[in-house]
């Protein structure tokens, strides 16, 4: 549990980075898995990776995660160093992947704000049998003790300098370190390490500092102790030792003789360190398994990540600003003055505010690659849960969309692909019967068309089968047509409605019932839609449609009665003012008219919104004809205002939590304050339209 | 107000550092994420005190930390490791690092480090 | 340490909200809500309808470029709608994220309420408004109701099937 770090910056830090990492992780390891291989880059990768998340989740406090992290960190080690020959890379995956499982569960917790309580104890016990498995398996030289023992042990003594300087002081000092400072061992090094230069006979315990832990132990509880000869006085040399970081206590004796020197006056070999290091030459330094992909922690730095409610503040001041520039230069006061700088100006001003406002909208568009690659695992564990074979083709995940749209498709997304590989691609052996190659593929498709984006997972598995979906459509009820006059899109689009699912197992991935409509009303929160096509023995084609972003739209106002309204412009067909006659009522008193051979009905817009207008007849006011979804209908108002690039402001959540409206997708405020209400095509459509 | 350069391969470690130190009266003048940029950036900023990761892509720690010692005698490099990491440590100490601090640690442990060694 | 500091004088501000309640009137009765849920005061501002609702949910309005929907709290407790005038106010509350508008015939003043002084409503009687009341208080020799905000903004009760068909 982290308490001590509600210190916003830093957890957002970590979540976005440990996220980061979690997600390249899995990437690097289904790599592996898809190559039945895993390369000492892919090896290095990982350890890198689990490194990293363990050094960050020990200083957020995070044990368990820090614990697992170590533990799958020790097991790549292993790989990493002794590059055993027999190892289950299946069992390997699994478990990394596991570890990987747990950790985001973790994240999601520390995201929402819930207990950080998940335990690891279990699958970190799993991990560590594995690697005691692969140890005596491929019967490695020595027990790795981390880091290697490599080097002799090696006594650093001063080189017994010309005899005859007399005049040295013989100084005694046990040096504490501070709790919890860690490798004190290395901390007493570095003052040999220091002492060196000006010190004769230098003898020290424990001996063997620099690789040993039980010396850390004693050292812990003895504190550790130097003997040497110095010209040095004493005040300096205790300026000396209180110099020592993470010093917990000091005691320096200065010695009547080196008596005590005795016990260690037995010949050594001297071996002087020199280890240093030299000055590097990058070029050919860097051996290939060093070489490590650019993560993207380290490079690009011509990327920063904006957290999205930045975004969204961002949008909207801009939208308030575009209503704001229009209350100036449209403002009534200076409607009838001739202004020739002030027009030039206003221009100028409208021009940048037009670019300002592209450019939130560009940042706002996030690329679909980040979410297709989430499908990737779902693939692979399918696969593996069902034993099929199934490739995961990607097409334009380059194709950008609004990032608040996103999250939207993630679900469905997933939802489908599961669906395609379940329910859609036959078994391998089926699939050989029939002449088709063994593994199935599923490919995923996105691309612009128009203001909207298209999203289509198609897969060349059995089809939908027209007669079953018929069949179970009549026996829950949801037959609405003669079945004999529905189109084969309109058969296939029964899967979506609620309740309906032919899965005569329920499998546990999908086909619960609650599967095709759930997506279609996700796909609904944004604007989207859903349609199916399918081909028996062929496979099924499903593709998502959504609108490029929610956030602007290019509206008509249009007035009724006290009222604003804002038509989105591209449901708008034409609009006119029809003549006197022009509209008739069908027998069940349903007002339509006649445009060019067809025949729409008519909405009267101050009737469904129970405003007053003295506008009553169809002579006086304006027809607009709007579509969507191949539906069309005649909205009738006052007049036009005229057409405006609106900001969509959803409806208050209590609002909306009250009652879904029908016909109003949201609304804006328009340049005098007002607000306005966007109307929703595809609600009326459904109750009105032909 | 004693100046700071943060070199660590991960953003975290970078913020963590930055964030301690900064709340207790030092300027960190410069962040870099690998040894290569450590060294840059080091001629640039001129600080009094390093903390360096010891283990980092492209350019190692120590490698970075015997340049810079190298380019300037007294520079007072600090060097950050994980645990179990003792060989490099002490490769590092020879190479002229001042002294190391171990993660996980608490801010005070980085604070009082980097402080006396400022003073030095 | 000073995160508890932090924590003590959190706790306090609390307690010396509790017990302050923003009084308005309606008609003849005065009621109180609890000042830790008020956002802001208002008058009363043009209101955009949006069909559908409830009748008491009078649709919403633009405070500053944010969109609130607001709701009139005569309706609300079924009394008889008056006319909005000058003094009519909008009492901006702001309960789980979501901000409301309460309209009311005019707003009194924050008065001190403390818990000895405050009586739970009587529970035999099953006048609509009680579901809506979550205490009495007294003030000198005036009677506040006392109102449980949630509920007010809660949607299960028996009106919300009445929507304007």
């Amino acid at each position: 549990m982290s308490n001590q770090y509600s210190n916003e910056p830093m957890l957002e830090m970590y979540i976005f980075e440990t996220s980061q990492l979690l997600e390249q992780l899995e990437q690097a390891i289904i790599a592996s898995e898809k190559s039945s291989s895993y390369s000492q880059e892919a090896i290095n990768e990982i350890f890198r990776f689990m490194h990293t998340i363990k050094g960050s989740s020990a200083m957020m406090l995070f044990n368990e995660i820090s614990a697992l992290a170590h533990a799958i960190e020790d097991l790549f080690y292993f790989l990493r160093e002794q590059k055993p020959k027999t190892v289950d890379y299946e069992i390997l995956s699994d478990l990394v992947l596991e570890g990987v499982d747990f950790i985001k569960v973790e994240i999601e917790k520390i995201k929402n704000g819930d207990e950080v309580n998940g335990e690891a104890a279990l699958l970190i016990d799993k991990i560590k049998e594995f690697l005691s498995l692969l140890k005596t398996e491929n019967a490695c030289v020595a027990e790795l003790k981390r880091p290697e023992p490599t080097k002799n042990q090696q006594y650093y003594i001063a080189v017994e300098k010309k005899s005859g300087q007399l005049s040295k002081s013989i100084y005694k000092a046990t040096v504490f370190f501070k709790e919890g400072c860690e490798m004190e061992n290395i901390r007493a090094y570095t003052i040999i390490h220091n002492l060196v230069e000006f010190t004769q006979e230098l003898f020290y315990i424990p001996e063997n500092i620099s690789e040993n832990d039980e010396s850390i132990i004693w050292i812990r509880e003895n504190g550790f102790q130097i003997l040497f000869k110095t010209d040095k006085s004493y005040e300096e040399m205790h300026e000396f030792f209180m110099k020592t970081i993470f010093l917990k206590e000091l005691i320096l004796e200065q010695l009547e003789n080196d008596d005590e020197f005795e016990k260690f006056r037995v010949p050594k070999k001297i071996i002087i360190e020199n280890s240093e290091v030299k000055m590097p030459k990058v070029s050919a330094q860097l051996s290939k398994d060093n070489v490590v992909k650019e993560t993207t922690t380290t490079s690009n730095q011509s990327m920063i990540s904006v957290n999205v409610e930045k975004l969204d503040k961002l949008m909207d001041l801009v939208g308030e600003m575009v209503i704001a520039e229009a209350m100036v230069t449209q403002n009534p006061e200076i409607e009838h003055l001739e202004l020739e700088n002030f027009q030039k100006a206003a221009r100028q001003l409208h021009k940048i505010t037009g670019e300002l406002q592209d450019m939130v909208m560009a940042i706002r568009m996030v690329p679909l690659s980040t979410t297709f690659l989430k499908m990737h695992r779902i693939m692979r564990d399918m696969c593996k849960k069902l034993g099929k074979e199934v490739q995961l083709e990607v097409i334009g995940e380059e194709t950008e969309v609004d990032k608040n749209i996103i999250e939207h498709i993630s679900d469905p997304l997933m939802h489908l692909i599961r669906n395609s590989i379940d329910h859609g691609i036959e078994e391998n052996e089926e699939r050989l019967e029939k002449g088709k190659e063994k593994a199935g593929t599923v490919t995923l498709e996105a691309k612009n068309a128009g203001s909207d984006v298209l999203v289509i997972i198609k897969d060349d598995g059995k089809g939908l089968n027209k007669e079953k979906i018929l069949q179970k459509a009549k026996e829950n009820g949801l037959l609405e047509k003669n079945e004999n006059e529905m189109t084969d899109k309109e058969i296939y689009a029964l899967i979506l409605l609620p309740g309906f699912s032919t899965k005569e197992s329920i499998t546990e991935f999908s086909g619960r019932g609650v599967g095709m409509d759930v997506v279609a009303k996700n796909l609904a929160v944004v604007g989207g839609t859903v349609s199916v096509e399918s081909i028996a023995d062929r496979g099924t084609t499903i593709t998502l449609k959504i609108p490029l972003t929610l956030a602007i739209i290019d509206g008509m106002n249009i007035k009724v009665g006290h009222s604003r309204y804002t038509i989105p412009i591209i449901t708008i067909k034409e609009s006119f003012r029809p003549k006197e006659g022009e509209c008739f009522k069908d027998p069940d008193g349903n007002e339509m008219i006649m445009v060019r051979g067809n025949c729409y009905p008519i909405l009267r817009l101050h009737e469904h919104y129970r405003v007053h207008t003295d506008i009553q007849r169809f002579e006086e006011g304006i027809l607009i004809m709007v579509e969507q979804d191949e539906k069309a209908l005649c909205l009738f108002a006052d007049e036009l205002l005229g057409q405006q690039q609106v900001v969509v402001k959803a409806l208050p959540n209590y609002i909306k939590n009250t009652k879904k409206i029908r016909g109003v997708a949201g609304c804006t405020l328009l340049g005098d304050g007002s607000i306005s209400l966007i109307l929703d095509v595809g609600g009326f459509s459904n109750s009105y339209a032909m | 107000m004693p100046k700071i350069l943060i070199v660590d391969d991960t953003a975290f470690m970078r913020l963590s550092i930055k964030t301690m130190l900064e709340n207790n009266g030092f300027e960190i003048v410069g962040e870099a994420d690998n040894g290569k940029t450590a060294i840059k950036k080091y001629l640039e900023t001129q600080p009094d005190v390093v903390t360096m990761d010891i283990t980092m892509p492209e350019m190692s720690g120590i490698e970075a930390l015997s340049a810079i010692r190298q380019y300037d005698p007294k520079a007072k490099v600090v060097i950050v490791s994980a645990m179990g990491q003792e060989d490099l440590v002490k490769k590092a100490i020879i190479s002229g690092a001042i002294s190391f601090i171990v993660k996980p640690f608490k801010e005070e442990d980085i604070v009082k480090t980097i402080k006396q060694i400022a003073e030095m | 340490m000073a995160r508890n500091k932090a924590e003590e004088l959190e706790e306090l501000e609390e307690d010396t909200q509790k017990g302050k309640f923003l009084t308005f009137v309606l008609g003849n009765e005065s009621y109180g809500i609890g000042i830790e849920f008020v956002t802001e005061i208002i008058g009363i501002l043009p209101i955009t309808e949006v069909p559908e609702l409830p009748a008491y949910i009078r649709g919403i309005i633009n405070l500053r470029g944010k969109i609130i929907p607001v709701m009139d709290i005569r309706l609300r407790f079924k009394k008889e709608f008056r006319e909005y005038n000058e003094r009519t106010c909008i009492i901006v509350i702001d309960i789980m994220d979501n901000s409301v508008g309460l309209i009311v015939d005019s707003v009194a003043e924050v008065l001190n309420i403390s818990d000895e002084d405050i009586v739970l409503p009587p529970t035999g009687n099953t006048g609509f408004s009680n579901r809506y009341i979550k205490g009495i208080g007294k003030v000198g020799s005036d009677v506040k109701l006392l109102l449980e905000c949630e509920k007010i903004l809660s949607k299960d009760d028996l009106d919300s099937l009445e929507t304007l068909a």
